[in-house]
């Protein structure tokens, strides 16, 4: 049978064989179904991207154009190709037309001169003039004080100024020469749709026809010589672990290092006091514009209503947060060294202020997975605790203000604990976990981040 | 001889558990009635997420062997690979995310589907993670 006619299920195999199967190469519409959601077709997304980025590239390159032959060429010709003549200021006045937003007005200076024994006399300016409804531009002052700048040459004058007019057309001519610095501004536009249309075709192309590993090793590379990014410092032996240089960056007092901690009471707190306010300002005047509306406030209210029972609690959410933060002091928790080992032993340093009377107050070692996923247009993200390893338990106690409950404890990491882990969609994550059961709640809960390398031991074969 | 063709890859060694920095290598070949040619084949040693996330994936080697019509490839040729495995991820058994290291063979034969063999090995000895009793 010649290859890939028939291919079989993947399945589990004996070690010493390997799993093999033939990969269709027709096109398919849709890609394999995992779970409950479809991943999409590769085939079919990489032409989707491919044709995106090349109407980007073609927006970009069309743009740029127009841009060249409106503005561009034109003002070159002028400056390059045009012949230096004489004029007579003979009339002049302010154009105007109407714009989508108003009246817009130009400069008109009715000119007379000679080419060739030919004597030309027309409306000109500048060469934008020369286009339908070009040259135009919201403010009469300016246009204004453009005539004021040419008087007409009367018989008395005699005045002449210097125009430049067109060799191939001399009843093209302009008064003013040089080029619109705006013109060079508004390129970046385009040109930003060029380099990122130009720059996504270029990258899908290239991983065109190229299987998962060889688009996963292309893409590594190119992380490789970003040289500007984060892959600048001395790569870690330790490939998809987390540095955590941001753990061991504030000395402790006791221990090496002090803790942070995941999540700020005091930010908690200032999140919910804006939401507070802001929700419930925002419900205020809408009631406000509610009162002004007589006659149609029944419907009204019932809208109001169910946003003003959320301010509510909005409100009962910032006092509960005031409270955590005004009866429950701040933790602190220092560690002797950092990164941890898996076998290695650590000393574990907590203070814990406030006025509380606590039931029961636990710390443990946690590790927790965090998976990310798309669910047809929505990204979601599921954290699940899968190890707890309780370092320190104490029930029935109480913390009097200005006196911190402090305490040193020794704790190993497991041998067999895996290491942090972080990549795009999956994490494995440790932390050091203060939870205290309160006599009176809420109750709290405060994580510290630590990081896990991996174990080099042996594996006792 | 199976029918249907076959990648084959065999590991040195116990062929199942490696240590970080430890050398892994092996052979590969294609066991098929049909002995025609092949125009490209790629090796990967890689490491791949499996579990309720989307997949991450990451390539430690990666070798590719192009045919032409001086160097033409003999797909039933075993052909050796040889790399030295890296400090992390270490292969890992979770709730929600598990880490798998295989060596995965493609093979491109001038027409027709392509074909893929894979054979997974464990790196470090993380044992798996236990499902929790609710308390």
């Amino acid at each position: 049978m010649p290859w890939g006619q028939r291919g079989h299920a993947r399945g589990t195999l004996p070690l010493d064989a390997a799993e093999s199967f033939a990969l269709a190469r027709s096109f398919r519409y849709y890609g394999k179904k995992r779970g409950n959601r479809r991943t999409g077709s590769p085939a079919l997304g990489r032409a989707g991207e491919a044709i995106f980025w090349a109407v980007l590239l073609l927006l970009g390159c069309s743009g740029t154009i127009v841009l060249l032959l409106q503005f561009v060429v034109p003002e070159w010709r002028v400056n390059h190709e045009f012949v230096t003549t004489t004029c007579k200021v003979v009339d002049k006045r302010i154009g105007e037309r109407r714009g989508e937003d108003g009246p817009l007005f130009r400069p008109e200076i009715k000119i007379e001169y000679e080419v060739g024994g030919t004597t030309y006399r027309d409306w000109h300016y500048d060469i934008h003039h020369h286009k339908i409804g070009g040259g135009y531009s919201s403010g009469r002052e300016n246009a204004q004080a453009v005539l004021d700048q040419f008087p007409l040459s009367g018989t008395a004058t005699e005045a002449r100024y210097p125009c430049w007019y067109d060799p191939m057309n001399p009843y093209v001519a302009v008064l003013v020469r040089g080029y619109r610095r705006w013109v060079w501004w508004a390129f970046t536009v385009p040109a930003s749709f060029v380099v990122i249309g130009a720059g996504g075709l270029i990258y899908t192309l290239l991983q065109w026809g190229k299987s998962a590993e060889h688009r996963a090793v292309m893409a590594q590379r190119a992380q490789e010589r970003d040289f500007f990014g984060a892959n600048a410092s001395e790569p870690s032996p330790y490939l998809f672990v987390p540095a955590g240089t941001d753990i061991t960056s504030s000395p402790g007092t006791r221990l090496s290092f002090r803790l942070p901690m995941t999540k700020s009471p005091g930010w908690a707190l200032f999140g919910a006091l804006v939401f507070c306010v802001v929700w419930n300002l925002s419900v205020f005047a809408a009631i406000l514009i509610g009162l002004r509306m007589a006659g149609r406030f029944g419907w009204f209210l019932a809208i109001v209503v169910p946003l003003g029972l959320i301010g509510l609690g909005a409100i009962v959410l910032f006092l509960r947060q005031l409270l955590v933060a005004a009866r429950i002091g701040p933790t602190l928790l220092e560690i002797s060294g950092h990164p941890l080992q898996p076998g290695g032993q650590y000393r574990l340093f907590l203070s814990q202020s406030g006025r509380l009377t606590i039931r029961d107050m636990r710390v443990s070692l946690v590790c927790e997975e965090t998976a990310s996923y798309r669910q047809g247009t929505n990204s979601r993200t599921e954290i699940q605790e899968v190890q707890r390893y309780e370092l320190f338990r104490r029930p029935q106690f109480a913390i009097e203000r200005g006196v911190p409950f402090e305490m040193e404890l020794d704790f190993s990491v497991p041998e067999g604990a895996m290491h942090s882990f972080k990549a795009d969609h999956n994490e494995i994550n440790w932390a050091v976990t203060v939870e205290s059961d309160m006599v009176v709640r809420p109750n709290y809960k405060r994580s510290f981040p630590v990081i896990v390398l991996p174990a080099q031991g042996d594996l006792g074969r | 001889m199976s029918a249907e063709p076959t990648v084959v890859i065999r590991l040195d060694g116990d062929g199942f558990v490696y240590r970080p920095g430890e050398t892994l290598s092996g052979q590969y070949w294609i066991v098929s009635r049909d002995t025609s040619p092949v125009k490209a084949i790629e090796v990967s040693v890689l490491w791949h997420s499996e579990g309720k996330g989307d997949e991450d994936m990451a390539v430690h080697e990666f070798w590719q062997r192009d045919a032409d019509e001086l160097h033409p490839i003999d797909p039933g040729q075993p052909e050796r690979f040889r790399t030295t495995l890296p400090q992390s991820p270490l292969s890992y058994e979770g709730q929600m995310i598990k880490l798998r290291w295989c060596v995965r063979v493609r093979a491109f034969p001038y027409r027709g589907k392509e074909l893929v063999g894979e054979r997974q090995f464990q790196l470090g000895n993380v044992p798996p993670v236990r499902v929790r009793s609710p308390a």
